[in-house]
Formats: structure tokens, C-alpha cells, sequence
């Protein structure tokens, strides 16, 4: 145990992690020689083929060096904002151009993003991030221009969410478009943006986001400790900053929230949520996070309520399903067959008659088919998809049935438990419930009825002690706040839900003021 | 280490409390009906009518009419040692939970029922709800091997009928409350194989037919047909029924069907002299009007009803009779009535309620509404002037 607890424990200090600049000093400076200067760079970026150094001659002379990384950049800026001016100031001879680095953005660079540096680390970090160089002869500083161009793609429906009523677009991997996505939706000054650099090599940009007077100042402050706390060579994805940020590392449901939806995180940080943007990541993180927003879809609030409700307790019928109907059927028919209706069990018994295995290794078998069905469905290219479905169909929903190694019974289940937990609108939250779903069929096929209802108390007991940056994952069920179950059990109309989730919206805990419910009378005194 | 110790521990879980309990239920022979028989020398015949799964499935396929249930049977002094024999003959453990009808033969009901019952009251796979009747004329065993047409097994077919309460239908629990309580005899239904119409001796079926009296767990008699409908109305398990009478005025009979019906008995202790008054009220439709009389008007319907209140009042008091005079039972619950409502008489009476209850008067006040004449009044092929209003 110790030693297994050694193992997960990741130790304090990283010294192999190699660091960004580690080939040259941290503190080395630009020199006034241009030429040096570029020496300089031609050996860190040595055997890069995308860099570009362009000289610029101003009286016969090289006067300045335009550096920048050809694949993080856009040209077409670059020429018409920093190299056309430069050469066509040279042509018109005008003597008045400045010998100074920091007087070029008052003369030539007609670009908003501008900055002075002469540290060799700095220089080289914001080439890499798509700035263009700009050095200057006889000047020991470099000015830096933003011209990022890198490839990307367009908005488009997030195809893990999809809703047939409300905004289509999604996140992307570029995150500043990201950013804007979530700006267009919020309009004020008071929802901030911090940024942070993580990743010794990646130099992922992160952003935290909250509005200020909503969220707990308390929560933003842990936000931010924890994720400066990560140090890793490289951040590929958020979900590298949510196992980081996790409050219960081991716990089958997600502690952090994740989705695509720009319109999800805007509603999330209405209730005083914080999320996380993590570039090149389309999926953007939201803490705290309760077990009821992993039933929520954001369609929920866009579509009438009465059929939202409706739809959540479908949603609540098949979650129990998803976890309790294989592990149910497996125990009854082995431990408590008096509990079938004489009719059932009969035709139960006659479809198990030729079947070998005990109902457990056949739920078990079947469940197990299925999740690699799932799997081998989501990883192939889409053209040969349709024939697993097909083969899978064929072969285990009728080939075995008729061959008399699976029963058709388990077949039902394990399809309506398939079925089940694809109602779960959150795809890490769904997968949390898939997994349960084994060990409960375990004890179910050793101890029966008494082995789910172990497991049912044990689930909810873990599921009532986890805690998401502070507040309680089961919240507003356990503990208890009755006024918030308009938003979980119900979905209550727009205008009749006033307040904020009290765990994480307290400190501004009204939305709206109470008596907009739209009535006739109500429209006539508006009308006068 | 501790960890390791709870694992350990909860590991024990899973292996002392495990699988022993756990059956396949391809492995379960499921027994639908049970037979009780006696043998002339006193030895008890167990009988199970056993449902084959396989073939029960629908669409199965396979050559002719395949068999749905086939029948056990083994001798043995006790219930249980006969019930161990058969588990010997049986290649998959016997299942009774789902066992619906328990049948009694009448020559073994007539010895003695004591030493069968009691074998229901202690393993909790035994359901109290099962039915339990009387066969009527022959072997139970014998009725387990009828063929019914519908349901998947026969001892289903007989549970639904059950269900249908147009009948009486004593479940084990009822049995047992009876015969535990003070001041009332136990009875049971009562079943016969007859033929699937009347004359017809093979293809046979079964019908309910009566009740059979028991008096210290054993059977002294049987309430035909007629009779048990007014049983079952003095004891309040009148659910719905048919009423018929004969009609003096206009000459012919009506039938109607009965809705609700309620019961009230009032026993009146004067001295030595005990009395009853039954109250019966019941509410239905008019079901059959073959008198020339529209029973649309009230005066008519009044009249119908009259005949209909006689009708009920004679057969409640030949049942009455019957089971007072002949069979000097209470079946009814007399007795109870008395416990019930006058505990302290009770405690003199109880000791020679069987003779006492022998001479108890009994008056019956029959009051009945009927809420409906159907969709006619007078019979439809009558002619306009043979009808009388």
C-alpha cells in the first residue's frame, strides 16, 4: 500500500523536465550588433526550417532584421503591415527615420499588439507564440508584433453536445476565439479574463474566467492556486488541468466540468461559476461542479419547461436504469426468482434454458461486448463505422441469441442499459455511470439483492461526501436547499427562477426580480 | 497494513455471505400446483404438476403438441418425507414460490387436513396467497393432470378463475385466520373436473363448484352452487353476483347482477335466547326480464324488486339452514360476530357455542336497489299490447 502510494504520488520538484530555454541564459540580452543579434537566433532556432530572418537596407546597409516564425504567422500581415512600410520609407528617402527600435511603431508598424523587449528568453517565447521580431541596427532592443495566423478551423456545432434548439456554435482550438465566443455573450467589464502560462515546453495559455460581484472572490483565489500550482512539460488538452484541479482524483464522476458550448459556460458563470480556457483545447473547463449539472443540457433552458422537466425525469428514470437494470435482472433471476411474476419467469427461464453461463457471466460478457462496440465505434473512420454497427447488431443481437449462447432477455437489458446511458447529456458524467455499472453487477451476481443495495448506499455515500471546490457534489439535494430543487428536480420557468444556486451564487443571489409571469392583464397595463 | 486488513475484512463479505444461495433459474423446477392425497393404509400422496419452460416459450417450433407441465408424485408418511422423494426424482431443485393452487382430495380433506397444513407455515419460500380447494369427488392428484386450454399450466388457469371472485376463494391465509379465530369455522373452495360441455365425459376441465365445510380441520360437507352464493353474501365476500327470481305477477323470471353488496349482522342477546339480524343491501342492474312487464316504470321495477329481495332472502336462509341444521357448523362466523361485539357474553357462550349456535334464530332483512333496467324495458319481441305497464 505505502509503496502504491509512493507511486501515485507525484514527487515535489521536476528536475528532468527540460526548459524551454535552457540553451541559452536566462538573462542574455540583444546586443547592439545586428549582425550578432541574428547569429544569436540562427543558433537557438538551428535546423528549424520555418524561421525567417529578412533583412531590410536602408542607404546600402542592413538596418533591420524582420525575424518570425513562418508557420505561426500570417505573411500577408507581415508584408503589408511591417515589411511594406519599411522598404517603401527606404525608397522615399526620408531622412528623418528614427535610429530607435521603440520609435518603429510610431513610424511604421501600423499593428495594434506591440511591444519592446531585449531579453533573448522573452524574444524567443513570443516568436513562438506568433510574433514577428523586429531589431533595428546599433539598437540592443527588439520590438515584438503580434501577427498570429495559425491555421484554424471554424466554428461548428460541438458534436459531443448537440441541441436541436439553441446556438450552434462551439468552442475551437484556438483560444482566443474562444475568448470572444464567450465575451460576445457576456457584456461587461466585470467578466475577467486572467491569463497564465503552463507547460514547460507547450507554454499553454490558460485563461480563468469569472464576473466579478458573482462569483466568490474565496473560489477564484483557490482556482488560481491550483492551477499554478501544475507543472508539466506539456498541457495538450484541459483535461490535463482537470486531473490537476480535481478535488477527489479517484472518484468515477468528474469533480470538473467540461463541455464545447460557449452558451454553457455563459450560463455557468451567470450562477458565479469560474471557467477555464485552456489553448488548443476546445473544451473548456467549469468548477465548481454538482452531480445535477452532470443532468443538465444546456437545451434544457432553451426549450418549454414543462418538456424540459419532463425530459429531466426521463433523464433521472434512466440514469437508475443505466446504473441498476443488468445488476437487477441478474439478481433476481439468481437469487430471487419469487419475486417474477409466474408468467415471466416461465418465458425467462425458457429463453436461459440453452444458455451455458450463469446470468452473471452472460450480463457481464454482454456488457463488456457492448462497451468495446461503443469503443471500436467512436475510434473508427466514419466510412467503416456502419459495419461494426452492423456485425455487432447482427452477431450479438440475433446470431447468438439463436445459437443459444446468450439468452434474449440479457440482450434486452444490456440494450436498454445501452441505451440508458447515452440519456445522460455529459459525456465524462455518463462515463462515470458506465463504469459504476461493473462492480454493481458483480455484487449483484455474489450477494443478490443485498449486494445492490450495498452498492446503491455505497455510491451514495461517496457520492454525498465529494466536494468541488468547496461545495458539495450532491448540493441542493444533500445538503439541502429546497428553493434551489426548482433548477434540479423541476426546470421551473425563466421567470420564476429569481435566485442563484445559493452554493456558488450568494453573493448576488438574485437574477431577476420576482413577478414577470407573463398574464394578459399584465400586457394590457403595459400597453397603456 | 490496517488497509490491507479492511480489504481483507470486506473481502470476507463477498465470500462467507456469497453465492450459496445462488440458483440459476434453468436450474429451478417451478411447481405450479400441488395435490394432497391419502392412501388407504394413511400415508400421504404428494402430487406436483411441474411447468417445462422450454416448450411454455412461444414460437419454440418443434414436432406436435409439445407437453407444458408434467406431474410428480411420491408416497410418504409426513408431508416432508414425500416431499423429499420427489426432490429425489427431480434433476432441478423445486421451486414453490410461484406455486398458485394447492388441492385437497376429498377422502384425505374428510380425514383430517391438520397434519398437511402446517408444513405451509415455516419455509418462506410458501405463499400464503396460494388457493387452496377441495377436490369434489375424486383423487386431486388426478385433476393436476387435466389439460387446459388456455394459460401455460393448468394450476394458472385455475388462479385466474380464482381471481375472478365468482366464486368463493380461500387463500391459506384465509384458511389459517378461520381456523385461528375464535367463533367461526374454516371452509374452502371447492373444485371438480367435469367435462368441457355438459354430458361430455372426455376433454375434461375443471369448474369451481361450492364450498366444502370443515369442522375441526375436517370436511363434514359441501354447499352446492346456489348455496354458496348466499354464503358468500352472509359472510361479506359478495363481491358480484347474479340474482334470479320468479316472478308471480306476469309469470316469468328476471335476473339481475349485482354491483356492491354489503352485509351487517346484529347479534341481539336476550337471556338465553340469541339472535341474529342479517341485513343485506345490494345494488345492480337488470340483466334478463322475460315477464311481459316494462320494468322502465318504477311501479314494476318496484315489484321486480320485491321478488328479487325473496329470492335472496330464501337462498341465504337454506344456506343457513343447511349449514346450521345439517352441519351444525358456524362457518359463517356467528360466533365472531358475538366476540366481536359483546366480548363478555362471548366468554359464558364460548364454551357451548356449537350447541348453542344450533338454536339460534336468525332473521334476514334483504334490501336491494336496482339502479338500471339495461337498455329496455320491456322485452323488445313482445308486442306493443301484450306488454304490461
Amino acid at each position: 500500500m505505502k509503496r502504491f502510494r509512493k507511486w501515485m504520488r507525484s514527487k515535489r520538484g521536476y528536475p528532468n523536465i527540460p526548459e524551454v530555454h535552457s540553451e541559452e541564459d536566462k538573462n542574455s540580452s540583444l546586443t547592439s550588433d545586428l549582425e550578432q543579434n541574428e547569429l544569436i537566433f540562427q543558433r537557438l532556432f538551428h535546423n528549424s526550417s520555418d524561421i525567417v530572418f529578412r533583412k531590410v537596407r536602408l542607404a546600402g546597409k542592413n538596418h533591420w532584421l524582420v525575424m518570425y516564425l513562418a508557420s505561426l504567422v500570417d505573411e500577408k500581415i507581415i508584408d503589408e503591415h511591417i515589411l511594406k512600410p519599411l522598404i517603401s520609407n527606404r525608397t522615399k528617402q526620408n531622412d528623418r527615420v528614427s535610429e530607435k527600435t521603440e520609435a518603429l511603431d510610431d513610424q511604421f508598424i501600423s499593428l495594434g499588439t506591440t511591444s519592446i523587449t531585449s531579453k533573448v528568453t522573452n524574444i524567443v517565447r513570443q516568436l513562438l507564440n506568433g510574433h514577428a521580431a523586429v531589431l533595428t541596427v546599433g539598437d540592443g532592443d527588439a520590438m515584438m508584433v503580434k501577427v498570429t495566423g495559425t491555421p484554424q478551423r471554424s466554428l461548428e456545432e460541438p458534436s459531443s453536445e448537440p441541441v436541436i434548439r439553441g446556438p450552434r456554435d462551439g468552442f475551437i482550438e484556438n483560444i482566443s476565439t474562444n475568448m470572444g465566443l464567450i465575451r460576445k455573450r457576456i457584456k461587461t467589464s466585470r467578466l475577467k479574463m486572467e491569463s497564465i502560462t503552463l507547460g514547460e515546453l507547450t507554454q499553454t495559455q490558460v485563461v480563468i474566467t469569472y464576473i466579478v460581484g458573482i462569483v466568490s472572490e474565496s473560489v477564484v483565489e483557490e482556482v488560481r492556486k491550483r492551477v499554478s500550482r501544475i507543472h508539466i512539460d506539456g498541457i495538450l488538452d484541459s483535461g490535463y488541468i482537470e486531473e490537476f484541479i480535481e478535488d477527489s482524483p479517484f472518484s468515477p464522476f468528474p469533480l470538473v466540468h467540461s463541455t464545447e458550448r460557449p452558451d454553457v459556460v455563459a450560463a455557468e458563470l451567470l450562477e458565479g461559476k469560474i471557467a477555464i480556457l485552456v489553448d488548443t483545447s476546445p473544451f473548456v473547463l467549469i468548477v465548481p461542479m454538482t452531480f445535477w449539472a452532470g443532468m443538465q443540457a444546456s437545451e434544457d433552458y432553451y426549450v418549454r419547461w414543462p418538456i424540459a422537466t419532463f425530459v429531466r425525469w426521463i433523464r433521472f428514470l434512466f440514469i437508475i436504469i443505466a446504473i441498476f437494470a443488468p445488476p437487477l435482472y441478474v439478481a433476481i433471476t439468481t437469487f430471487h426468482q419469487e419475486m417474477i411474476p409466474t408468467n415471466l419467469v416461465l418465458s425467462i427461464a425458457s429463453s436461459r434454458e440453452a444458455v451455458p453461463f450463469p446470468a452473471v457471466v452472460e450480463a457481464l460478457l454482454m456488457e463488456i461486448i457492448f462497451e468495446a462496440l461503443r469503443e471500436a465505434g467512436i475510434r473508427l473512420p466514419k466510412q467503416i463505422g456502419q459495419a461494426i454497427s452492423i456485425v455487432g447488431a447482427l452477431v450479438i443481437g440475433q446470431a447468438a441469441v439463436q445459437a443459444g449462447i446468450i439468452s434474449a432477455p440479457v440482450v434486452i437489458i444490456v440494450s436498454i442499459t445501452g441505451i440508458a446511458a447515452f440519456t445522460i447529456p455529459r459525456y465524462s458524467f455518463a462515463n462515470g455511470i458506465r463504469l459504476l455499472r461493473f462492480p454493481i453487477l458483480f455484487l449483484a451476481g455474489t450477494l443478490g439483492l443485498y449486494g445492490i443495495v450495498l452498492g446503491f448506499l455505497s455510491i451514495l455515500l461517496h457520492v454525498t461526501s465529494l466536494r468541488s471546490f468547496g461545495v458539495p457534489y450532491f448540493t441542493p439535494v444533500a445538503p439541502l436547499t429546497i428553493s434551489n430543487l426548482k433548477d434540479v428536480i423541476l426546470r421551473v420557468p425563466v421567470w420564476a427562477k429569481t435566485r442563484r444556486p445559493q452554493a456558488t451564487g450568494s453573493n448576488n443571489p438574485f437574477r431577476e426580480p420576482a413577478g414577470q409571469k407573463p398574464s394578459p392583464s399584465q400586457g394590457k397595463r403595459s400597453s397603456e | 497494513m490496517k488497509t490491507f486488513l479492511y480489504i481483507g475484512l470486506l473481502f470476507t463479505v463477498f465470500t462467507t455471505s456469497g453465492c450459496w444461495d445462488r440458483t440459476e433459474i434453468n436450474d429451478l423446477a417451478f411447481i405450479a400446483g400441488t395435490a394432497f392425497d391419502i392412501t388407504d393404509d394413511g400415508q400421504y400422496i404428494l402430487s406436483h404438476q411441474i411447468a417445462i419452460p422450454s416448450q411454455a416459450a412461444p414460437g419454440g417450433g418443434g414436432s406436435g403438441q409439445p407437453e407444458k407441465f408434467f406431474v410428480m408424485s411420491a408416497v410418504g408418511k409426513t408431508i416432508n418425507e414425500a416431499f423429499y422423494r420427489l426432490q429425489k426424482r427431480s434433476s432441478r431443485r423445486l421451486f414453490t414460490a410461484h406455486r398458485s393452487v394447492i388441492f385437497i382430495g376429498e377422502s384425505l380433506a374428510k380425514r383430517g387436513i391438520q397434519d398437511i397444513l402446517d408444513v405451509y407455515t415455516h419455509e418462506s419460500k410458501q405463499r400464503l396467497k396460494t388457493y387452496i380447494m377441495v377436490v369434489k369427488g375424486g383423487e386431486a392428484r388426478s385433476l393436476l393432470k387435466v389439460k387446459y386450454p388456455f394459460e401455460q399450466v393448468p394450476s394458472e388457469a385455475i388462479k385466474e378463475m380464482e381471481g375472478l371472485r365468482s366464486e368463493l376463494a380461500v387463500t391459506l391465509r384465509d384458511f389459517f385466520l378461520a381456523s385461528s379465530s375464535e367463533g367461526i369455522s374454516p371452509f374452502l373452495g371447492v373444485i371438480m373436473p367435469v367435462g368441457l360441455s355438459e354430458g361430455i365425459k372426455e376433454n375434461k376441465i375443471f369448474m369451481l363448484a361450492g364450498t366444502a365445510i370443515f369442522k375441526d380441520f375436517k370436511l363434514v360437507g359441501f354447499l352446492n352452487e346456489n348455496e354458496t352464493n348466499g354464503f358468500l353474501w352472509v359472510t361479506d365476500r359478495m363481491k358480484s353476483g347474479r340474482i334470479n327470481a320468479k316472478l308471480r305477477e306476469g309469470d316469468g323470471t328476471v335476473g339481475m347482477i349485482l354491483d356492491n353488496a354489503n352485509r351487517k349482522i346484529t347479534p341481539e342477546i336476550s337471556g338465553d335466547k340469541i339472535k341474529f339480524k342479517i341485513q343485506l343491501e345490494g345494488e345492480g342492474t337488470i340483466w334478463e326480464n322475460n315477464t311481459p312487464l316494462d320494468i322502465g316504470l318504477p311501479k314494476n321495477l318496484r315489484l321486480v324488486e320485491k321478488a328479487m329481495e325473496k329470492s335472496v332472502e330464501k337462498q341465504v336462509l337454506d344456506t343457513l339452514s343447511k349449514v346450521q341444521k345439517r352441519y351444525k357448523v358456524d362457518s359463517v362466523g356467528f360466533g365472531q360476530e358475538i366476540y366481536r361485539n359483546k366480548p363478555k357474553q362471548w366468554k359464558v357462550l364460548k364454551k357451548q357455542w356449537d350447541h348453542k349456535f344450533q338454536e339460534v334464530d336468525v332473521s334476514i332483512t334483504v334490501k336491494l336497489n336496482v339502479i338500471g333496467s339495461g337498455m329496455a324495458g320491456a322485452p323488445l319481441q313482445l308486442k306493443e299490447k301484450e306488454i304490461i305497464k
